[in-house]
């Protein structure tokens, strides 16, 4: 199944071992820019394995992974480039603790993109806009509740504005009352047109959101289709027990 | 029945019982508690009673503080009493060791230049608090040793000392100048030129910055002081110069050393985990006679290296073997995820070692950096084994001195107290440092 328009991120034949552990085996994976996918599976399907391939915080040993035509080439210094056009949410947050939300979103823009201090803020202050919480500016991380420590992490990652937003479960780790302040903040990102890749088991999102479902186990992806299909007929038995499981 | 839901409203919270509250509560809690608690309340408050009493006692209420020998003091007031006048007369060699009388102005002068370089770390509305504080740790050791030690210098080591005065001028204007119009030195001095655009500033600043320094130049290839040799140095300046030094150097030697033991490059890793493992399994003592004794050897002949350096070398090296050690503990409390976030948005290893991790690791490290300071600066008492007199070889020297001839507490009573109140500062800036550095860590 190719998607139509301009290949964002392209997985080849994406192979990954933990030691004698295969964790990902063999992906292939095609997803279009502006296009969003979902990607669920039971835990250790090698969801978040490859999504973490995508911006190389693990390496991959096997196969080619390209962003926006270009390959990941696994040095460091060639890829930051090519890696800078995609931005990563994380489960924990990893928010800096020893900087306000307002520096936590300004410090890549200074340090890296070597941009003014009063520019970084205007920058930061609009996407802390974006995600509901610019009176929260000058606090610091911990003083937040999770929910908004997670929206500030998504702004942070827009500050640099990425083509591509990776989503590791955001959700997974925010108390039932805090998830649909974040997923709300996701679902507008989605009309804004971003190319979006979200490990989730949030199958209300994916109804809603998603241009195509994916879902994986043992490090394979058994099977992908639109979401209106992927609900209501998967076609393996696999899937179908997943399903069960959590809907 | 009707279809409105009923309203929740919270009830308001109730004052704690009072008996739980208040002095009447905590001495309660905490010494009363039970028949047994009491009673050792009790007990541990007259072991204090006495311990306290009978050092008055003999310190201040029984003690002699005008006496030409210590005889006079025994025939006074015999062993029930101290013996201050000894003390008070070593006092000028307790602190200055055997440097020469009329010299000792420079050793204050030098010091007064050290607290007047770091109090513009503590000064609000100073924003080059980075550029200060790394100025002083490289860069005020060669403006000491132009006080210190004096004596005819090279063209080389008068240009690096005109270097630490030149910096010292900048500390200074830099740190009004932000503090009266919120500019740096350089910049202001650009702005008074009236510099048209960024580049000129910069020129201009730069050759502010070099006026500083040929000033400087000046004043120090002028005024020369008499050569003081280290083999004079000694007492409480001995000590803070090679614990001032020894802190100076292990802290970002730790660092690197820490660093380079997580590497991923075998050479590196190798090197660092043989130095720390090789200085960590050794006590100081040796490495000190190591150094004192061996490397002479080790050296061609006629190459004399400096006795007061060869033990800071040795201090300095065991120090960071140390210190390397408690820095990789902090290294290894930071969660991984805040390095993959650093990496997600771009940063280098560098950058997010520097801004991200090190800041982190640093302070949930102070109370242990702040220990191993604490215990290098008691530690420096060893180099009186290798004939440096510190502050204690100083205070034995009294008891030594034919007219206080074993007059050995009252002096180490005096140096017990110097070193009390110089870790008990040390400990208690660092609690304070912790406190300040946790703003917003704490949920």
């Amino acid at each position: 199944m190719s998607p139509p328009g301009k290949a964002a991120i392209q997985l080849i034949g994406v192979s990954k071992w933990y030691g004698g552990f295969q964790a990902l085996k063999g992906l292939d994976l095609t997803v279009a820019e502006g296009e969003r996918v979902v990607v669920c599976g039971p835990s250790g399907s090698g969801k978040s394995t490859m999504i973490r391939c995508i911006n190389q915080l693990e390496r991959h040993q096997k196969g080619d992974i390209r962003i926006h035509g270009r390959a990941l080439c696994g040095e460091p210094k060639q890829d930051a480039p090519v890696l800078r056009e995609t931005g990563m949410v994380f489960q924990s947050f990893n928010l800096f603790p020893h900087m306000t939300v307002l520096e936590n979103c300004t410090f890549a823009l200074t340090w890296v993109k070597q941009m003014p201090q009063a520019e970084a803020e205007g920058i930061a202050m609009a996407h802390l806009e974006r995600v509901r919480i610019p009176e929260q500016a000058r606090k610091y991380p911990l003083q937040l509740s999770g929910g908004q420590q997670q929206r500030v992490a998504i702004a942070r990652a827009l500050c640099m504005a990425p083509r591509i937003m990776l989503f590791d479960e955001p959700t997974s780790a925010l108390d039932p009352e805090m998830i649909k302040e974040v997923l709300d903040v996701m679902v507008e990102l989605a009309g804004t047109g971003m190319t979006m890749v979200v490990v989730t088991h949030e199958m209300g999102f994916a109804r809603t959101v998603a241009n195509r479902v994916v879902f994986m186990d043992q490090g394979e992806i058994v099977e992908q289709a639109a979401p209106e299909v992927f609900f209501s007929a998967p076609r393996y038995d696999r899937t179908r027990l997943f399903l069960s499981q959590i809907l | 029945m009707s279809d409105a839901p009923l309203v929740f409203t919270p009830r308001p919270a109730d004052p704690p019982p009072p008996s739980t509250i208040g002095v009447v509560g905590w001495m309660r809690a905490n010494l009363f508690s039970s028949l047994p608690n009491a009673i050792l309340t009790f007990l541990g408050g007259y072991i204090f009673y006495v311990v306290v009493t009978t050092i008055i006692d003999w310190a201040l209420v029984k003690a002699v503080w005008e006496a030409e020998n210590r005889r006079q003091c025994l025939d006074l007031v015999g062993r029930s009493g101290a013996c201050w006048p000894g003390v008070v007369e070593w006092i000028p060699n307790l602190i200055y060791g055997l440097y020469p009388k009329d010299q000792v102005w420079r050793i204050n002068i030098g010091f007064l230049i050290l607290l007047a370089w770091a109090v513009p770390l503590w000064l609000p509305r100073v924003k080059s608090k980075v550029a200060i504080g790394l100025s002083l740790v490289l860069l005020y050791p060669l403006l000491a040793s132009y006080f210190f030690h004096g004596g005819a210098q090279g063209v080389v080591w008068t240009a690096l000392i005109a270097l630490g005065g030149a910096a010292f001028l900048w500390v200074w204007l830099t740190t009004l100048a932000e503090m009266r119009f919120g500019l740096g030195f350089g910049a202001l001095v650009a702005r008074l030129a009236g510099a048209a655009d960024d580049e000129r500033a910069r020129r201009i600043g730069w050759g502010a910055l070099a006026a500083l320094y040929v000033l400087a130049l000046l004043v120090v290839s002028q005024l020369r002081f008499v050569e003081v040799p280290t083999r004079v140095w000694g007492g409480l300046f001995l000590t803070l110069v090679i614990s001032g030094i020894g802190i100076a150097f292990s802290l970002p030697a730790g660092v690197l050393l820490a660093l380079g033991r997580r590497s991923q490059m075998p050479l590196i890793r190798v090197f660092c985990v043989t130095f720390i493992e090789l200085f960590r399994s050794v006590p100081l003592i040796t490495i000190l006679f190591m150094f004192n004794t061996m490397l002479p050897l080790f050296l061609p002949a006629g190459v004399e290296v400096n006795r007061l350096l060869r033990a800071i070398v040795a201090v300095c090296l065991f120090a960071s073997a140390y210190m390397a050690e408690i820095v990789r503990g902090g290294l290894q409390a930071i969660p991984k995820g805040q390095y993959e976030a650093a990496a997600a948005m771009g940063l280098g290893f560098w950058q997010s070692t520097s801004l991200i991790i090190l800041p982190q690791a640093l302070r949930i490290m102070i109370p242990s950096i702040v220990g191993n300071f604490i215990g290098l600066f008691k530690d420096t008492t060893l180099v009186s084994i290798i004939g440096l007199f510190d502050l204690l070889s100083m205070s034995r020297a009294v008891g030594e001195d034919t007219r206080w001839l074993g007059l050995f507490i009252e002096p180490f009573f005096f140096i017990t107290m110097i070193y009390f109140v110089f870790c008990f500062l040390m400990s208690q800036y660092s609690l304070n440092l912790e406190r300040r550095l946790g703003e917003g860590q704490r949920r």
